[in-house]
């Protein structure tokens, strides 16, 4: 059974090779090198891995990203970011994948109208252009979106049915004010609404071109692992979606140190029980494998 | 004499609904259609504001609280087009299980997919929605598969297109019509691909258990609940 990790992040110490942005939460010294995880990697029989950039929008910041994806062509594929006031998104867009590694873009929000009654002119997006250079070129739309985003991807998935989505950890969109960094400094959602997840998000199954990521249990639960508490959310996703537009992911490195790379191996085994060995081969890498096409490696 | 026929009650328990056309009319529903448009901007901007912090769905706005808010919604509960039938189903012990003054925007998809409220029991669980505007096709209508309230459901309908339900039944209707149904059969609101909002007030209903003991839930309606019927249905009095 092929594995795939289909989102992580790796960063390094901030150098001029390797310029990135800098706080006190991720100060120049802290890294979370691409070695690190291939060691776990390895260890734990994960074959390939979706690398997704993180501290730093620009060209320049996604350099260690792109000398991870160059130093390991098999190994790894790469999403990218695209700076919120960029005036040529289309250019910054191809030249992160002129060389084909770096698949698709992560976008935080869509920028259309707050209110779900406002006529709605998908154009007027403040995304639009990325989402039809996205279906042009075929790149993947990678989402992780606000709450107040949530009912506007439907317009954006109607007007691009041809663009691979994909939505991170659970479907999840946290709403305002409810994400913040926890002691161990991991990303943390306050009372994550499912409700909201189910009754918006999930309607999306219905697209053949959405995909979801069964990942991020650790920032949502009330539990420890293995997150009995998301059971519920889980199944219910699974049967919207079916085993052939979900994918495991570890959203590394956050989850290191607890529960540990190899924990979250099993927590589809944990969460999903009743699973077929097929099932389960598909959320483990199957998907993933077909979906972003990710390398044949021997 | 009841305001309903033997064939409307058998249709209601061998099809699972029924639609009555023209159940709120007049100045009724021109009451009812201001009150609902006199509310619903009222609290629009803190519906919003829950939208951002999450903590409510964007695809579907209630008026909060709405039979404190207006008479015209307790009127409602017991309009004699409906709940003659609903009130002789239950054997004159139907109780009042709540009520949703609900927007609906227009969405790619719908709102909502097929769905029982729950799964099929020897209890009668009675719903009515009521249109406050016309309601054309593909504007979010409510869609019942006649028959599927008598056989237990699967819950996870939810994924398919609304559409391709097989043997489903929609129902676009005027304003003021009612759709009497069964919420163990399969239901939903159809995709709205206009650009027009579906407006409407669903009720629910259930049976009082005998003995059962006064609810302190609608007392602040106990002025308007002036009849025996209706003080039985709020639970203002034991059973």
């Amino acid at each position: 059974m092929k594995r795939i990790d289909a989102h992580l992040h790796v960063f390094a110490k901030a150098t001029t090779e390797f310029p990135r942005q800098t706080d006190d939460l991720f100060p120049p010294e802290r890294e979370e090198p691409v070695e690190k995880l291939l060691a776990e990697m390895e260890k734990h029989h994960v074959d390939q891995a979706m690398l997704v950039q993180m501290l730093g929008e620009d060209l320049k910041h996604h350099a260690y990203l792109r000398h991870c994806l160059t130093s390991y062509p098999d190994r790894f594929l790469g999403i990218g970011l695209i700076p919120p006031q960029c005036q040529n998104p289309e250019d910054h867009m191809d030249r992160l994948a002129d060389d084909g590694r770096i698949i698709g873009f992560r976008l935080g929000t869509l920028g259309g109208p707050r209110d779900p009654f406002a006529p709605t002119d998908v154009r007027q997006f403040a995304t639009y252009r990325i989402w039809q250079h996205a279906a042009k070129h075929d790149y993947v739309m990678w989402l992780y979106l606000q709450a107040v985003d949530a009912h506007l991807v439907a317009y954006m998935v109607d007007a691009f049915p041809q663009v691979r989505v994909v939505f991170n950890h659970l479907g999840v969109c946290p709403g305002v004010g409810k994400f913040s960094w926890d002691e161990k400094q991991r990303p943390h959602v306050d009372s994550p609404d499912f409700f909201t997840t189910m009754h918006t998000i999930h309607r999306l199954a219905r697209y053949d071109n959405v995909a979801l990521h069964l990942s991020g249990q650790y920032a949502f639960s009330k539990e420890p692992f293995p997150y009995q508490d998301l059971e519920g959310v889980h199944r219910y996703l699974l049967h919207g979606f079916g085993p052939q537009r979900l994918m495991w992911a570890t959203d590394a490195p956050w989850i290191y140190e607890k529960p540990g790379y190899g924990a979250l191996l099993n927590v589809i085994g944990e969460l999903l029980p009743n699973l077929s060995e097929a099932d389960h081969a598909a959320i483990m890498g199957g998907t993933a494998q077909q979906f972003l096409r990710f390398p044949q490696v021997n | 004499m009841p305001a309903f026929t033997a064939a409307q009650k058998e249709h209601l328990q061998e099809q699972g609904f029924l639609l009555i056309e023209d159940a709120i009319q007049g100045d009724t529903l021109h009451r009812l259609q201001t009150t609902f448009d006199h509310w619903s901007p009222q609290f629009k901007e803190e519906w919003l504001e829950q939208i951002a912090s999450g903590d409510t769905c964007p695809t579907w706005f209630d008026i909060p609280d709405p039979l404190f808010k207006d008479e015209i919604f307790v009127d409602l509960t017991d309009h004699p087009s409906y709940f003659d039938l609903i009130d002789h189903c239950y054997n004159g012990r139907s109780c009042f299980a709540g009520m949703s003054a609900r927007a609906v925007p227009p969405w790619p998809l719908s709102y909502t997919g097929w769905h029982p409220d729950q799964l099929h029991s020897d209890a009668l669980h009675l719903k009515v929605q009521v249109y406050i505007d016309d309601v054309p096709a593909q504007c979010g209508e409510f869609g019942y598969v006649p028959g599927s309230h008598k056989i237990d459901q699967a819950t996870y309908y939810r994924s398919i297109r609304n559409d391709l339900m097989p043997d489903h039944i929609t129902f676009p209707g005027k304003a003021g019509t009612a759709i009497l149904f069964n919420s163990c059969g399969l239901h939903t609101a159809m995709d709205n691909s206009t650009r027009q909002a579906r407006k409407s007030v669903i009720m629910g209903y259930y049976r009082r258990p005998p003995g059962a003991a006064a609810s302190s839930k609608h007392t602040a309606l106990a002025h308007l609940c002036t009849t025996p019927q209706r003080r039985s249905l709020f639970e203002l009095e034991a059973a």
